[in-house]
């Protein structure tokens, strides 16, 4: 799959059985909706409150940041907040493809974290950042 | 008048005819096919001779304690391998014993996880199962074939045909072990200590 | 009752009589109207027709395969795939093993293909190995083994050639007749046909015109008949190959519940998926052009099954129908045949297995797009590379760790 920032070939990492595509230039990462799908699945088994709708439809954003197209389908993505306001900005494929974070959205993601912000968001949250603690700079936490 | 009634004669025999050749070669199209039915059987029942020693030799490292289960295995298998060439009644009886035999291990293998992470264990498990649904089903067609084949060897009119060529009814191939019919039992006892 | 539910059936010949006299048809008015001589238009409709059955006998099921973007993999691919198609080969007598190819699709569906019983070809799509359990694969397995057997996958590609061959000749011959019409060409028609029975000649060119038109809608309703009657039939043999109507039911119920489009699919390859590929949720389809029966009646008919065999299936349909389906003929030889009981399995097991039969099928893809797979040399996350990529060494994003790569 190619990034959507710089369109060059990213690589896939595998975290807990969840598959993540990760660009190397720009750190970027994409969800794809049929492993968020399974990741909602499995965190819902092991208990914990979540519901998939506020995740996959976030609400609309007003953003000046460029409009990048969906990996997979080619349309134009929408600006996302993820969270509450001010929550995590992504981009959402208008057909549902998966969500996209860019490098400077990942490093937002873990402080952002607010306590009026839903389990499931939170969830997925720190899953991203679980999924990439160097990248985040977030390893030496201890 | 006589011509007509030599015809009439000459048509009964040649319409008789038709009907043996073809009640004749009916009866040979579902012997062949009960052949090809118990030559599937014993493709994919040799094919669980090959599996076993594999899957011993995988399990034995992660069940210590398991041995008397893994020998039930073992000798199951050699029983079965030594009477390949019997008839289908006779193969059946030993062939149960290995299905049950079996079983249990798969029952047993639920109690160790760090087995069940095993990646070779696991497409030994995949082949396995596979194996043991393709003897089920395979075994499903023969006896149906067989059914058939019998059901036209006893009903009228073919009856006299197969009497007369000399076709005998087949064996079903049916399990009589006990065990087998019954749904293995899942335990949930903690695995067993030493 | 092993006897195949064959092509036999008066109404499935009936109704592919009834599309060879709409060809004829089509072809008689194109004669009269363009040629000056019927039969002249009746043989170019039988070599149109011709030609579309040499394209498809050579490669009619590799187009079909290709179209969908199905890839054909091996038994060490996928072994639990390729393993139910076999056991579902053995089950239904079917003598030579189909090729069993992948779609890359979320979305879950499956069909069958191929020329003969001898020359077949099943493809599921990604999303079904991933949604589906052995027992619900098996039993939309048996349900495309049901349709080779069944010799379906013969009928349907002789009801699509028909329909070709209608809609190509009468696409072009409406678009000629509007043309020439408007630069008057059919004063050179009244002029050769004389003077004699004006009216006649009219009415003939009515009728032709008002046939071109309605030709093909006729051939494509036929086409969408025959299709939704074969898919009950694949159901029953479905039940009776696995004496478990409840898989197939419970994979249907998955399909209900699942609201993916396939990708590729188009209008021509809708019959030969196990559900409608453009069925979304909540949209009401036209009876008449639906290609599949409704999935809650056949989820219906397979739930209310007392046993598995054609008979069992013929009284649940009618007590959901209340019509008759499966011709007397497979009835005939029946013997009370039991299902099997249900196999046990809890929730979050079933999850479990789930991500381990999305990660086994996504493993597939990958090594079918040459990824190359290396697990981190120091926290063990596995990474994929995809065939660009060729530095020497790669930075694990989940750790920091430095692997140093073999040189491909």
């Amino acid at each position: 799959m190619k990034c959507p920032k710089d369109k060059s070939d990213m690589i896939v990492v595998e975290h807990e059985k969840i598959e993540l595509d990760y660009c190397l230039q720009c750190s970027g990462v994409w969800f794809d909706s049929e492993e968020l799908e399974l990741l909602v699945s499995v965190l819902k088994a092991t208990g914990a409150a979540l519901s998939g709708t506020d995740l996959l439809r976030p609400r609309e954003a007003e953003h000046a940041e460029a409009r990048r197209k969906c990996p997979v389908c080619g349309h134009k993505m929408q600006k996302v907040w993820l969270g509450e306001e001010p929550g995590v900005l992504a981009d959402s494929c208008p057909l549902g493809d998966g969500l996209w974070f860019d490098s400077g959205e990942m490093q937002q993601v873990l402080q952002k974290l607010g306590p009026q912000d839903t389990q499931a968001t939170k969830d997925i949250i720190s899953f991203l950042g679980s999924a990439f603690p160097f990248t985040l700079g977030t390893d030496k936490r201890g | 008048m006589a011509g007509i009634i030599l015809g009439v004669i000459v048509a009964i025999i040649v319409i008789l005819l038709i009907i043996i050749i073809a009640t004749y070669n009916g009866l040979v199209g579902m012997r062949n096919q009960t052949k090809n039915a118990w030559a599937q059987i014993d493709v994919q029942l040799k094919r669980r001779y090959d599996l076993i020693p594999n899957l011993v030799e995988t399990v034995k490292g992660y069940m210590q304690h398991e041995r008397g289960t893994l020998e039930a295995v073992t000798n199951a298998r050699n029983l079965a391998q030594s009477v390949a060439s019997a008839g289908p009644g006779e193969r059946a009886a030993a062939e149960g014993q290995l299905s049950s035999a079996l079983a249990r291990l798969l029952v047993v293998v639920e109690n160790y996880p760090n087995l069940k992470a095993n990646q070779n264990f696991l497409a030994l498990q995949e082949e396995l199962t596979g194996t043991e649904n393709k003897i089920g089903f395979s075994r499903q067609f023969y006896n149906d074939s067989v059914l058939r084949f019998n059901n036209k060897i006893e009903m009228f009119p073919s009856n006299i045909i197969a009497g007369m060529t000399g076709f005998k009814q087949s064996e079903f191939f049916e399990v009589k072990a006990p065990e087998e019919r019954e749904a293995p039992k899942v335990s949930f006892s903690a695995p067993p200590k030493s | 009752m092993w006897e195949q539910i064959k092509s036999n059936q008066i109404r499935s010949v009936m109704l592919i009589v009834t599309m060879g006299t709409l060809l004829f048809l089509v072809g008689y008015f194109i004669g009269l109207y363009f040629l000056d001589s019927p039969t002249a238009g009746v043989i170019l409709a039988l070599i149109v027709w011709g030609m579309m059955n040499l394209v498809a006998l050579f490669q009619g099921d590799s187009i079909i395969l290709a179209m969908s973007g199905a890839r054909k993999i091996s038994p060490q691919d996928h072994p639990r795939l390729y393993n139910v198609v076999e056991e579902m080969k053995i089950a239904s007598g079917l003598e030579k093993m189909p090729d069993v190819y992948i779609i890359d699709d979320p979305a879950l569906n499956a069909f069958a293909t191929g020329r003969s019983p001898d020359r077949a070809a099943v493809a599921v799509t990604t999303g079904l190995l991933d949604k589906l359990n052995r027992d619900e694969l098996q039993g939309v397995i048996a349900h495309e083994i049901g349709h080779i057997k069944n010799q379906d996958i013969r009928l349907m590609l002789l009801a699509s050639i028909l329909l070709g061959a209608i809609v190509i000749l009468a696409y072009y011959a409406t678009r000629i007749m509007f043309y020439s019409g408007m630069s008057g060409g059919s004063n050179r028609r009244k002029g050769s046909s004389g003077g004699g029975g004006g009216a006649a000649v009219i009415i003939v060119i009515v009728v032709g015109i008002i046939l071109m038109i309605l030709a093909p809608i006729m051939a494509q309703l036929i086409y969408f008949a025959i299709s939704r009657k074969r898919e009950y039939l694949a159901d029953a043999s479905a039940a009776l190959y696995t004496r478990y109507p409840a898989g197939l039911a419970s994979a249907l119920e998955k399909l209900a519940n699942s609201n993916t489009q396939v990708k590729n699919a188009n209008k021509a390859t809708a019959p030969m998926y196990i559900s409608n590929p453009f069925y979304k949720g909540g949209m009401a389809v036209n009876d008449l052009f639906a290609t599949h029966p409704p999935l809650a009646d056949r989820i219906g008919i397979l739930r209310a099954m007392g046993g598995a065999s054609y008979a069992d299936y013929e009284k649940s349909y009618e007590k959901v129908k209340a019509s008759r389906i499966i011709p007397a003929s497979a009835l005939a030889e029946a013997a009370p045949i039991e299902a099997r009981p249900a196999s046990p399995e809890s929730q979050a097991g079933e999850i479990r297995e789930r991500v381990e039969r999305t990660r086994e099928t996504s493993d597939l893809m990958w090594r079918l797009s040459n990824y190359r797979s290396i697990n981190c040399g120091n926290c063990g996350t596995r990474l994929r590379l995809p065939p660009s990529f060729n530095e020497p060494s790669l930075r694990c994003p989940h750790c920091g760790y430095v692997n140093q790569l073999e040189t491909a």
